[in-house]
């Protein structure tokens, strides 16, 4: 085991500035997520990164949003575990973003024109009253038409962000057992963001910066005093 | 730029276009066959800070990559199309449609344009135009002996003419229906241009498979619900108002920062 490196106060008080500058990106990030449907917002905690030195990591928190009715028969909504998924050009992704659309030729699309994908790929839907029922079943005039795909990670906390309201699934990716699954119709899922407690943790993170600061300036003045004062002639 | 304030930055430009669309809403809440929308956020690319890395020396344990979200973007504005409510004006020339279909009209220019609002007068040339002039599509002659005129649910429009007792059929209002109406160009003045997304308008008769019926004497008044638009609007405003909060925040922290050397 290599020694650990050796540390002295200034850089671990520049070391929790960083950390909490960090913090505040991810703080800020979430706030302007607070309107976007389907987001998840993002934990900011502090690792030990092997030595005393501490980084801010991010784990997904993945309560859900509140479900709003918009009567909407194009918006949907999971409620509980699991993701709708999408065709992008880069692979399939997971949302929980249930505001979709038709495109031209009627596929089920969701707002950046990606295909939702059904049991048996795109969903194409014809003229009609549209029906989507919890297991996800949809159906045009009461006629199935296809099932929507919904799929569930081992651990969401651990998906990958992508822009567009868009996760990366991993390996441990797996299909929702019909009886489980509870879509809504006419419903889509606000962002998860509590600005409440982000408030809190921006103030938070204003005065742990402030006592970080204040550590670094005291250190600088006890080596100002070692250097100046120490050997000055008596 | 720090980057955190640059990402607030992002949030409130999102909640001031959120609130545009909203007083568009507002403005437009007496406007018939208006279709209200809503404006749609996704977040920005996440910056991958730290890749996936192994820690420790003994018990290797791997780190997922560390991510920081840079914002939020507008990912699109939707017009909702349900139905607007009903306004019933006794006046025999306002047709509703009932249903997903819209009135074809031509610009003058030859290019056909679609439109809900079935505020119908009658030209100079006796002509069926909208309140803005543009002529229905196919046309609708209204003879100038004309009297009585009714409009079926089908679209058939019948007159009498001089002294007959009997309604003479004078034509037909078509109507044309879109894949995804959202899809459609809003070009103001209550019209609306096809484009690539809404697809190819299907024309179809009143009555037909996805067309609606028409409806005589009611006009569609603006799907807009002045209750729901406020409320949208008072959380934009707490949104507006809590970005500025993490600016402000990020911008003492700079302070902060700028402090250390004295």
């Amino acid at each position: 085991m290599p020694d650990p490196v050796r540390l002295n106060g200034m850089t671990s008080a520049a070391s929790a500035l960083q950390m909490m500058e960090r913090r505040q990106q991810v703080l800020a990030n979430n706030l302007a997520n607070v309107s976007t449907r389907g987001f998840k917002a993002e934990t900011p905690f502090a690792r030990m990164m092997g030595n005393a030195m501490a980084v801010t990591d991010t784990t997904l928190d993945t309560t859900a949003g509140t479900l709003t009715e918009t009567h909407n028969p194009l918006d949907l909504a999971v409620a509980g575990d699991g993701f709708f998924v999408t065709q992008t050009p880069g692979g399939e992704r997971f949302t929980r973003d249930g505001s979709f659309q038709l495109d031209s030729e009627r596929r089920l699309v969701d707002s950046r024109g990606n295909q939702v994908l059904g049991e048996d790929g795109p969903i194409v839907l014809r003229n009609g009253k549209i029906e989507v029922e919890s297991d996800g079943s949809v159906k045009v005039d009461g006629r199935l038409v296809s099932r929507l795909r919904l799929e569930r990670v081992a651990d969401s906390a651990k998906l990958e962000h992508e822009g567009g309201t868009q996760f990366v699934p991993d390996a441990t990716r797996q299909a929702i057992a019909a009886g489980e699954r509870n879509v809504r119709q006419g419903f889509v899922e606000e962002s998860n963001v509590n600005s409440m407690s982000a408030m809190t943790a921006m103030i938070d993170v204003l005065h742990r910066y402030g006592a970080a600061q204040k550590t670094l300036s005291t250190l600088d003045s006890v080596r100002a005093i070692a250097t100046t004062e120490i050997g000055k002639p008596i | 730029m720090n980057p955190a304030l640059r990402a607030a930055a992002t949030g409130m430009m999102a909640q001031q276009t959120r609130t545009e669309v909203i007083s568009n809403n507002l403005a437009n809440v007496n406007t018939p066959g208006f279709k209200r929308s809503r404006a749609h956020f996704e977040d920005l690319l996440y910056q991958s800070i730290q890749g996936q890395q192994v820690l420790g020396d003994p018990n290797a344990e791997t780190a997922p990559a560390i991510q920081v979200g840079r914002g939020t973007r507008l990912a699109g504005i939707l017009r909702m199309h349900e139905q607007g409510t009903v306004e019933q004006t006794g006046r025999n020339l306002d047709v509703m449609i009932e249903g997903n279909g819209f009135f074809q009209l031509d610009d003058g220019k030859g290019n056909t344009t679609y439109t809900r609002d079935g505020s119908f007068q009658i030209s100079d040339k006796g002509l069926l135009i909208t309140s803005d002039g543009w002529a229905l599509q196919p046309p609708i002659r209204i003879p100038t002996d004309a009297s009585n005129i009714t409009i079926s649910v089908n679209g058939n429009v019948a007159v009498t003419r001089g002294k007959d007792i009997q309604a003479t059929e004078i034509g037909k209002i078509d109507l044309v229906a879109f894949a995804n109406p959202s899809g459609l160009q809003s070009l103001g003045r209550n019209m609306y241009g096809s484009t690539a997304a809404s697809g190819e308008p299907v024309v179809g008769a009143p009555g037909d498979d996805g067309m609606g019926t028409l409806q005589q004497g009611s006009l569609e008044g603006s799907n807009v619900e002045i209750v729901q638009e406020m409320v949208e609007m008072i959380i934009a405003m707490r949104a507006y108002e809590i970005n500025s909060k993490a600016i402000k925040n990020a911008d003492e922290m700079g302070q902060m920062a700028n402090n250390l050397t004295r």
